[in-house]
């Protein structure tokens, strides 16, 4: 018999194994070549140098820049910047149109929020598994696929008083009276959020769709035998399971209603007197047309921290047990 | 499904290799956009003063310009004319158009970085003349430059319509000339003659006057008319349309201009204590909040109220298509516009329903104080003005395109192709411009000048201001509280004095 008393055999990687096992050798310690070492923290660093100065170049130098313009009287070809002693700042707290465009902001974003996550998780859970699903998804895909400023022009003719045949339907049916959507301070809100809700309740439908194909099937089951219908699967089994489906949708849609404003400058340009003149108008005012670049930086950078502040709550809230409960049901 | 060959090329091309393809042709297009798009070319043969009028006017031959205009008639007819200015001068011409306030952010950005991407550049008097007025070169060093093209009639006061180079060309100081007038659009009353007379016995009745249009026409008898047209509707006449429609919408520069008019009109009512057609950087404190002002920010809102219903929404060109679809049976409007309103195709008051009239008279109850009633008429004059930042020849060259565009055989040749609006005086003693002024006529836009350079242009009738560094905001502020004030949001009194602060905090009073 062989001798076993040996158990241990080191291998450099050029012994051969079989002979080795032929002799009855049952643990080995292989210490494979180093063909590729680990490579050091320094020469990661190196790999991202070109993304980090790029990525320096395009965020971060204009961020510092955006603080430095907002703190002076910017006149770019002209005299140069001047010191203002704060000046920006201080405008800002007397400016009724800068206060009322985060007010009209807040409100157009719940608004929108609201209405596309209701319209979205709706459809989405029409379209699961039914036998249309594949074409009607392509069909609501499309009001997404169009540029802002083009689902604009669309809208603003269709709303138009004169020739507009959703004005024209609207007042046949009586909601409506002769003053268009647009042209009543009380109601062109409603009509630039329609827009956006028009445009983007797909998005929020898509990724609906996508969480509920991860809906653990077992799991529905096991209500319905307990006794669930549709309805109560929906709200104790499905809609929990959506927890973060939903979070990142309503992330991107926040995000994106803070900075979209291609519609709105098409369809009203913020008014009639201000009433949809939300802030990033305000802003684009502020800014493109009346070259007030020092104040246009100072309300850039306050919606700046606003999005970041409201983007880690929102985070926070994703990051939550009961967000967590929901991921873990979801990856079940 | 569909049958798809075993050695398709969309096989044999590997994804890196079609990622790199698509990567070379995009940069490709991209550089070559650049080159070829936006980059001038100049090329000089130089002249003396001696030389003949062919040589000065090809000294830049094979060079290439860019010019960024409005979309208004003068440059798209301009535009389909480009091959008569090419093989007189060899240069090229880009002709670029938008809508004003897109033009207005263009070339801002390009004046005040510095650049010089647009040579030429349509001069607005108030969005773009002055905000920008120090960045444009100045002209009066090349009209008595001898070895340039020089136009015959020259560029003084009297080769364009009363105020007119001065409305474009002149800002804060005078003597300086920043650009030469390219086209017009200046407000006048359109109204339906044919509804006017069917309705005029029933309107005598009640109001005990005439229902018609004179140079003596005063904003309380549109206020009348327009009052009148409304019960007639309401009282069931669907076929009768809304008297009235102001400019709203969002284009705030024509918000202002539409109650100027009528603050004008009673007694000559002007924002600021200064020269009202040279402008001034700084104004001083406004007059908005003053007892006038008041009192025609309070005639304005009755005016709305007996306006069509749809009157937020209508800027100037939505109130045009309003007067178009025979909603409203007048407005006052730019009479660039009238070519629209005359053509059958897209127009139901075409067709000789439409009677032009200058613009409405002040009244006098309606004036505090001693002023005069006059036909408050104001306008946009859009000049050529030619961007300092620009190398001397490429603005030498500009400026050969820049006097030939405001040539008279040029005007001419606009106002026949797409019913342009003159700004040179000779163009109006043409004999078919002068027939031209009655129906029928083949330039519609002739048939409102009467209106327009007999009466409305001419002092004491003409206002312009404010030109001011700050026109923009102030065009804004305008929009914002008129309409406030217009939907009840705010009284008169309260809009006023909120223009009032707005306006001196801009100005850091």
């Amino acid at each position: 018999m062989a001798d076993t008393s040996s158990s241990t055999v080191e291998l450099d990687g050029t012994a051969d194994l079989a002979s080795v096992m032929r002799d009855g050798r049952r643990t080995i310690n292989y210490d494979p070549p180093h063909l590729n070492p680990v490579p050091s923290r320094q020469y990661y660093f190196y790999l991202m140098l070109p993304a980090i100065i790029i990525l320096a170049c395009i965020t971060i130098y204009p961020f510092f820049w955006l603080i430095y313009m907002s703190l002076h009287k910017v006149d770019i070809g002209g005299a140069g910047d001047v010191w203002n002693d704060f000046k920006n700042w201080t405008r800002l707290t007397r400016d009724s149109k800068f206060q009322d465009g985060w007010w009209l902001l807040l409100k157009y974003s719940a608004m929108c929020m609201f209405m596309e996550v209701g319209l979205g998780v709706l459809l989405a859970v029409i379209l699961n598994n039914s036998r249309a699903e594949k074409i009607l998804v392509t069909i609501f895909l499309m009001p997404m696929m169009m540029a802002p400023v083009i689902a604009g022009l669309v809208w603003y003719y269709l709303y138009n008083g004169t020739f507009g045949w959703y004005h024209w339907l609207l007042e046949s049916a009586g909601i409506l009276g002769e003053t268009s959507i647009l042209g009543g301070t009380s109601t062109a809100m409603i009509g630039i959020v329609i827009v956006d809700v028009w445009q983007w309740t797909p998005l929020i439908t898509l990724i609906t769709l996508a969480g509920l194909k991860r809906v653990p099937r077992d799991q529905l089951e096991a209500n319905m035998v307990d006794g669930a219908g549709p309805v109560r699967n929906f709200f104790q089994i499905s809609l929990p399971n959506l927890y973060p489906f939903l979070l990142i949708a309503i992330l991107l849609r926040f995000m994106d209603n803070f900075r979209f404003i291609d519609a709105i400058l098409v369809l009203t340009g913020g008014g009639p007197a201000n009433s949809t003149k939300i802030l990033p108008t305000y802003l684009f005012d502020v800014s493109f047309q009346f070259f007030k670049l020092g104040r246009g930086a100072a309300i850039a950078l306050t919606l700046l921290v606003v999005t970041i502040i409201l983007g880690l709550i929102l985070v926070r809230v994703f990051d939550s047990p009961a967000s967590k409960t929901g991921q873990t049901q979801a990856g079940n | 499904m569909f049958y798809a060959p075993k050695n398709a090329l969309f096989r044999r091309v590997s994804r890196r290799k079609f990622l790199e393809l698509g990567g070379g042709v995009a940069t490709a297009l991209g550089v070559g956009s650049i080159a070829v798009g936006l980059n001038s070319t100049i090329f000089r043969s130089p002249v003396q003063a001696q030389s003949s009028d062919a040589a000065k006017w090809k000294q830049y031959d094979g060079s290439k310009l860019v010019f960024m205009s409005e979309n208004t008639p003068p440059s798209f007819a301009i535009r389909d004319n480009l091959q008569a200015f090419y093989d007189l001068t060899g240069i090229e011409v880009e002709i670029l158009t938008d809508d004003l306030p897109v033009v207005q952010q263009k070339v801002g950005i390009d004046l005040r970085g510095g650049n010089a991407d647009f040579h030429l550049n349509y001069v607005q008097d108030k969005p773009i003349g002055s905000p920008f007025a120090d960045f444009y070169a100045d002209l009066t060093q090349y009209t008595g430059d001898d070895t340039l093209p020089q136009d015959p009639e020259g560029y003084g006061d009297d080769a364009w319509f009363e105020n007119f180079l001065t409305a474009c060309g002149v800002y804060y100081e005078p003597g300086r000339i920043v650009a030469f007038p390219y086209d017009c659009a200046v407000a006048c009353t359109f109204y339906r003659q044919d509804l006017f007379e069917q309705l005029s016995k029933d309107f005598e009745a009640e109001y005990g006057y005439r229902m018609e249009f004179t140079d003596d026409t005063t904003w309380q008898n549109v206020q009348d008319f327009a009052a009148f047209f409304k019960k007639v509707r309401e009282g069931g006449r669907d076929d009768i349309p809304y008297g009235y429609g102001q400019h709203q919408g969002s284009f705030a520069w024509t918000t202002q201009l539409d109650i100027q008019r009528m603050l004008f009109a009673n007694g000559q009512w002007t924002e600021f204590d200064v020269d009202d057609k040279l402008g001034a950087k700084e104004p001083g404190p406004t007059k908005w909040g003053d007892e006038q002002s008041v009192l025609i920010m309070q005639k304005y809102k009755d005016q709305a109220d007996v306006s069509h219903p749809d009157n937020l929404a209508n800027g100037t060109l939505e109130l045009n298509t309003v007067y178009q679809a025979g909603d409203i049976a007048m407005q006052v409007q730019y009479h660039e516009f009238a070519a629209s309103i005359e053509d059958e195709n897209t127009s139901r008051a075409a067709g000789g329903k439409t009677a032009y009239a200058a613009c409405p008279k002040g009244d006098p109850e309606w004036i505090v104080g001693d002023g005069q009633a006059v036909n408050g008429c104001n306008c946009g004059i859009g000049g050529i003005g030619i961007n300092a930042a620009a190398s001397e020849d490429l603005k030498r060259a500009a400026y050969i395109f820049a006097q030939w565009a405001v040539s008279k055989d040029t005007q001419l040749h606009v106002l026949k192709e797409l019913g342009g609006t003159p700004t040179r005086k000779s163009v109006l003693e043409v004999e078919e411009v002068a027939a031209a002024r009655n129906r029928p006529t083949s330039m519609p836009n002739a048939l409102t000048f009467e209106a327009v350079y007999d009466k409305g242009i001419r002092d004491p009738n003409f206002v312009l201001g404010p030109k001011i560094p700050e026109a923009n905001e102030y065009h804004n502020i305008i929009l914002t509280e008129v309409q406030r004030c217009v939907s009840g949001e705010t009284s008169a009194e309260e809009a006023c004095e909120e223009i009032r602060w707005q306006v001196d905090d801009m100005h850091d009073l």
